[in-house]
């Protein structure tokens, strides 16, 4: 009795409905894909509009505005730099958001320079360094300069150049094909979870 | 004006942020706090235009009754309604936005998600036909690391797989790895820079 | 070497549990112990340390103490009080040692104002003993925030390498010292890839990935869009940019419509081609996936930060037999793009994919700057691996 009601409680139904519609794109483009994918699209983003206004535009912007103005009004120049995004609509003063695009843009690129150069450059500089004393290391350090010898643009492949990018492609071959391994086995452990819950959580075939 | 001054201000919100990368004073973290919360003011109305943008596309269709308008409500209804039932229903725990988000959004992505099983067999399939030197080697490497993580494969190849596995791993995927990312990273500062500095003005539309 | 103990956060006992755990502590019988153990101490040595100053490279109120024990300190009771300006106590921290041999502590007192003078007294008691006595006082220590993070000198060396390389290299281009750019197959084939969408009579797919604008790769997937863009309103062939973040979408329709402009056709320029889908990564790939089945675009382009979704896109996408050209800074996905697409820009290749298009002479030179920086990368890599393997280590900065 328990069961029966578990497979036709309403929202698990949809859940294994919405769960097979999708799975259905596998044989061909159908209408129950069409559903599922237009109804993703919609909830989705409701849900993360709701999100975004509750969780961060209320407590972050509106709500410092209106308590703490004296130390907060700064946002307000936000907000129209916000607002500025609506001059596309206007064909004279259309250019003016690419001020806030600018601002965006600028954050973006100075943020990178220096986490990249510190948290991904020298990290991985630090660990490539090794002492020479094993055949291990030596392989791994002439991989990750032949690697870096087969992305040089500016420089003809000739000379030692040529055999190095070569090894280059070797080592990043093999590289992507470890990753690629490793990530089908972890997907079909992914189809595994679905199925389990089809099975498990809504028919109970499974315990 | 049009370009120079957008150009000084990506120039100047640029040096701005590395500059306060090094500077530890409280201040500087306000500053970079301070900067972040300016974005989250301005995404939301960069979101309206957004959401304007895929409304006004599905409206359109069901005007002109394209292929398939019947399916451009679905996504209008499913919009609106989870909007209106955030707002007006709340989106903490126990609500019907958290009841809709755990059996209509949570199976959908977990579907989506589920889908990629397939796809990496016909993707590994693809990659079987191909007759290149290159693609070769990424299968040989693959078929390897598949046997070697699982039991039966290691069983079949007398713990060989395993063993070879795990010296791909070491060896050379370690080695490519530190080779890409170190070439990423170059990439990023160079791409950065050149932004900064208003060498790569594409993003301003023509850079002429 | 030692055990660190790093509380996250410090916080005082109740009144009554703090006077129980310090029994002695308010009786002037403390001040006895005080001295006579002055005059005990030549006899242990120097056998603890303790000191205490304003944490460096920090943003303030924050003082961090120091600790190291030895020998006849190595069992018993610790506790470090602070005592402020105006003689208010504080108890920072009390800890337990039972046979430990030579150990050393760090503790941050995150709990103190910027400007105010904070002595620290260490109180010690022997296992099974109820009388503490105070081991050590500090002098009255500030704290303050500093200006300049010393450690991240290398860093800032780092940028200004970098940058000169950059314009060095820029100003090697305008005088024409680049003969040679290496054929990246992937971005000589964008036009047949356009060419033959035109023939067909079909449209071109433009990803720019599943990040937002904040992911650098975005900004380099919107340069290079600025590139194909042009190509592709030379031939006329609808352009669809279905986006994954707003603040993208009103970028790419503003560098779209200026290259409609820039090749003379602005009235072909159709925006409503470019929109916004939703921010959910599975529901923007489901979306994506639909528009390949039924628009059936015959050259797709995926260039920018993507993630497990790229392989249900790539493989949709190679089974609607389109042309397909992607580039990511993602390595976990790059094998599978490789598997999926005609072309494939790996990693760095991504950056270097807007100034190869542009063929402009200081593009071309941040092409050079890249070279010169992975040549320094392999000799410091080089040199670093040689010393140390005779045990100098040069690459101790890299990492604070």
């Amino acid at each position: 009795m328990e069961l029966l009601s578990n497979i036709l409680n309403p929202w698990n139904l949809l859940a294994a409905f919405l769960t097979f519609a999708i799975f259905s794109f596998l044989y061909k483009d159908n209408p129950f894909y069409k559903f599922a994918e237009h109804l993703f699209v919609g909830v989705s983003l409701g849900y993360s509009t709701c999100i975004i206004i509750f969780n961060a535009f209320i407590p972050k912007v509106v709500n410092p505005i209106f308590t703490d103005f004296s130390h907060n009004w700064h946002l307000v120049i936000a907000v129209l730099l916000g607002m500025m995004y609506f001059f596309r609509f206007s064909s004279k003063y259309r250019w003016l958001i690419r001020f806030p695009m600018a601002i965006q843009i600028g954050f973006t690129a100075g943020i990178s320079v220096t986490l990249r150069m510190d948290a991904r450059l020298f990290k991985q500089l630090k660990f490539t360094v090794m002492p020479l004393d094993n055949i291990y290391t030596i392989i791994v350090i002439v991989g990750v300069i032949s690697v870096l010898i087969y992305f040089l643009f500016t420089f003809k492949r000739k000379g030692i150049l040529n055999p190095l990018a070569k090894l280059g492609t070797i080592f990043l071959m093999v590289g992507f094909g470890a990753t690629f391994g490793n990530t089908v086995m972890a997907r079909i452990s992914l189809l595994i979870g679905r199925i389990s819950f089809l099975l498990k959580d809504w028919l109970h075939i499974l315990e | 004006m049009k370009k120079r001054i957008p150009l000084f201000i990506v120039f100047l919100v640029g040096m701005l942020m590395i500059i306060q990368f090094f500077i530890p004073h409280r201040l500087s973290v306000t500053f970079y706090t301070g900067f972040l919360n300016w974005f989250t003011a301005m995404v939301l109305f960069a979101l309206i235009i957004g959401i304007g943008t895929l409304l006004n596309r599905h409206f359109k269709k069901i005007k002109r009754k394209d292929d398939d308008w019947g399916f451009s409500i679905v996504t209008i209804t499913g919009f609106f309604g989870m909007l209106l039932i955030g707002i007006f229903g709340g989106i903490g725990e126990g609500t019907l936005f958290m009841k809709l988000f755990e059996f209509v959004l949570t199976p959908l992505q977990a579907t989506m998600f589920a889908l990629l099983a397939f796809f990496i067999a016909s993707a590994a399939f693809r990659a079987f036909r191909a007759r290149t030197f290159e693609a070769s080697l990424l299968l040989i490497a693959a078929l390897i690391v598949m046997l070697g993580r699982v039991p039966i494969g290691d069983k079949l190849t007398f713990g060989f797989a395993s063993t070879l596995t795990e010296w791909i791993f070491r060896i050379p995927n370690m080695a490519a790895k530190r080779g890409i990312q170190m070439g990423i990273a170059l990439g990023m500062i160079a791409t950065s820079l050149k932004i900064i500095f208003g060498i790569e003005r594409s993003w301003l539309g023509s850079d002429d | 070497m030692g055990l660190s103990l790093k509380p996250s956060k410090l916080t005082s006992l109740p009144e009554n549990e703090r006077m129980s755990s310090l029994p002695l502590y308010r009786i002037r019988g403390v001040l006895i112990i005080f001295y006579l153990f002055i005059l005990i101490i030549p006899v242990f040595g120097k056998q603890f340390n303790f000191k205490a100053f304003d944490t460096p490279n920090d943003s303030g109120n924050s003082i961090s103490i120091y600790l190291t024990v030895t020998d006849n300190f190595s069992t018993g009771r610790y506790v470090i009080y602070r005592i402020d300006e105006d003689n208010n106590e504080f108890e920072v921290v009390n800890f337990e040692l039972s046979d430990s041999k030579i150990l050393e502590f760090s503790f941050i007192d995150s709990n103190v104002k910027d400007g105010v003078g904070y002595r620290y007294q260490l109180y010690y008691t022997k296992k099974n003993l109820s009388s503490y006595f105070i081991l050590s006082e500090t002098s009255f220590i500030y704290s303050s925030p500093q200006w300049y993070h010393k450690k991240k000198t290398p860093v800032l060396i780092g940028i200004l390498i970098y940058v000169l390389v950059l314009f060095l290299s820029i100003l090697l281009a305008k005088r024409g010292g680049i003969k040679y750019i290496r054929k990246l197959p992937g971005l000589d084939a964008i036009e047949d890839a356009v060419g033959r969408a035109t023939e067909m009579g079909k449209p071109v797919l433009y990803l720019t990935g599943l990040e937002r604008i904040s992911n650098i790769a975005t900004i380099a997937s919107l340069d290079i869009l600025a590139r194909v863009s042009k190509k592709v309103a030379e031939y006329e062939t609808p352009l669809l940019i279905p986006c994954f973040d707003p603040i993208v979408l009103i970028i790419a329709r503003e560098i779209v419509r200026e290259s409609y402009s820039f090749t003379g056709k602005p009235d072909i320029y159709n925006e409503d081609n470019i929109y916004y889908i939703t921010g959910n990564p599975f529901g923007y790939v489901a979306a994506v996936d639909g528009i390949m089945m039924r628009e059936k675009p015959a050259a797709n382009f995926y260039l920018g930060a993507f993630y497990s979704d790229s392989l249900i896109l790539a493989e949709t996408g190679a089974a609607t037999g389109a042309i397909q050209i992607a580039g990511t800074d993602s390595p976990i996905q790059l094998p599978f793009f490789i598997a999926a697409c005609d072309y494939t820009l790996l990693g760095e290749e991504l950056y270097a994919a807007s100034a190869y298009l542009s063929r402009k002479k200081e593009l071309l030179g941040t092409l050079k700057t890249l070279d010169i920086m992975k040549i320094l990368i392999m000799i410091f890599i080089l040199l670093g691996s040689i010393l140390i393997t005779f045990e100098i280590d040069i690459t101790g900065f890299l990492i604070r």
